[in-house]
């Protein structure tokens, strides 16, 4: 390992936590008024907007409808100030485009497109600072922006990345864990019935660990659960008040 | 090495609470609806709600082995509409989006005409209006029940009518919603004349200008008296 130890003789993590904890998490429901729905998420120092429209009519090409679904269309970017070093393009490059077909598979398993036959949903996202963990923070934002826009959902999607450092599965990575270089592996699931939405890892790793690494990022998931859980019902309790009932 | 403790206890302080409170509203609200204290029970998406033996779905929620879920965040409704069983459904503070579908009677602006059909956009369906608007075609044999083949559609319709219609299909890859006025409560119900005056119906066909008296030819739709204005 280069230099940086990630994982202390005491099993703590170069910012202080356990292998298995998440960095602090706060987020809004209903940021925008003009999108059908949004939200806002901060996990640690990594920070994500998300905004949904729709469903509605097919923009663009006619040919790309489905008769018997929505299509939902996802996009990606980074704003040019979410980096160490100035982005030239916020979105259109390969990492961010193979991000936004993440976020589509992602969001047609848990939406329940077969409800709007024929018409469209958009979910655009975007990263204002990047700290790691940023298609986890995309995947939060991006649900809690879908359950803001009232389009009917399986479940929640959460989502959490996980790497593994001597032997042990460690959760949440921050930008310093991702680019020392190990394996990262990166879980989108429906909590409630553990249905895995989009799994993806990146390098190598040992056949042996790979069940461990996959229950640490499981778990964290389920952890993540009651965190938006929590936010979705002070939202809903919050609304309720504001009117009046 | 200061930093990194408190940061510690940041995310300590911050995940406990959030397990209990998540706890105490589990608890509070199956109490509530164990002794049926209050009708407002929160929900939210994936949250199992009865089984389809006890319930049939509703908006909102949907059947997965057998159970029904809630696919909305929002309150849980349950209707007893003369069935064996009640409906449960979940209810939102603001209305989703609604899309226009098959059988649904909508109300739309001509947009433009041509010889084979009439472009609209949909403005409401049933009495909810749409937040954004969608497209819609009037065909020529479409138009009418009777004499289809003798139906010219600048004699039907003008551009800027207000036009009641029914959705007959979901359109295919080219078309988008294809509606008819083959009915006699549907068709043209706002007209303006060429001189800028909305018009008053005079026959099934034909509308007149209350200022120049000139008639113009209308699909006109007999407007049910219960959705006139008093």
């Amino acid at each position: 390992m280069a230099g940086i130890e990630l994982l202390s003789d005491q099993g703590y993590r170069v910012d202080g936590r356990k292998p298995n904890e998440l960095r602090k998490i706060q987020a809004r429901m209903g940021v925008f008024s003009q999108a059908d729905g949004s939200a806002y998420i901060e996990q640690g120092n990594t920070k994500a907007l998300a905004v949904v429209y729709g469903p509605h009519e097919i923009r663009g090409s006619r040919s790309k409808s489905q008769h018997d679904r929505a299509i939902i269309n996802c996009q990606y970017s980074m704003a040019t100030f979410s980096t160490g070093e100035r982005k030239r393009r916020p979105h259109g490059d390969r990492k961010s485009s193979e991000m936004t077909l993440h976020l589509k598979q992602t969001f047609e398993a848990a939406i329940l497109t077969q409800l709007y036959p024929r018409s469209q949903i958009d979910i655009y996202v975007q990263i204002l600072q990047a700290d790691g963990g940023n298609y986890s923070a995309c995947v939060n934002a991006a649900t809690l922006a879908v359950v803001d826009a009232g389009i009917p959902l399986r479940d929640y999607v959460c989502a959490c990345s996980a790497g593994f450092v001597e032997d042990t599965p460690l959760v949440d990575l921050s930008h310093l864990e991702e680019s020392a270089g190990g394996t990262q592996l990166s879980l989108a699931v429906l909590p409630k019935a553990e249905h895995l939405a989009l799994i993806e890892m990146d390098s190598r790793l040992h056949q042996d660990h790979l069940e461990s690494m996959m229950d640490a990022a499981t778990q964290a998931c389920k952890d993540l659960y009651a965190v938006l859980d929590r936010v979705v019902r002070d939202h809903l309790q919050e609304v309720t008040t504001s009117i009046g009932e | 090495m200061t930093m990194t403790s408190l940061q510690e206890t940041d995310v300590l302080s911050s995940v406990q609470p959030i397990t209990v409170h998540v706890i105490t509203i589990g608890r509070l609200a199956s109490e509530a609806c164990a002794v049926n204290m209050s009708p407002w029970k929160v929900c939210v998406p994936g949250e199992r709600l009865c089984s389809t033996e006890v319930c049939k779905a509703g908006s909102g929620t949907y059947i997965r082995h057998s159970f029904i879920f809630a696919s909305l965040a929002g309150y849980v409704v349950k209707k007893n509409e003369g069935e064996e069983l009640p409906v449960i459904s979940v209810a939102r503070e603001t209305e989703a989006q609604l899309l226009p579908d098959v059988n649904a009677i909508v109300t739309c602006k001509v947009t433009s005409i041509n010889s084979r059909f009439a472009k609209v956009h949909i403005l409401y369906v049933g009495s909810t209006p749409l937040k954004n608007k969608f497209r819609g075609t009037i065909r020529k044999e479409d138009v009418r029940a009777t004499e289809k083949d003798k139906v010219e559609i600048y004699k039907c319709f003008r551009p800027g009518d207000i036009v009641l219609a029914k959705v007959i299909s979901l359109g295919d890859v080219q078309s988008n919603y294809l509606l008819t006025t083959a009915e006699n409560e549907l068709g043209v119900v706002v007209a303006h004349s060429e001189a800028g005056v909305q018009m008053v119906p005079i026959s099934w066909c034909e509308m007149q200008c209350p200022r120049t008296h000139a008639k113009e030819f209308r699909k006109v739709a007999r407007v049910q008296p219960e959705y006139l204005m008093p």
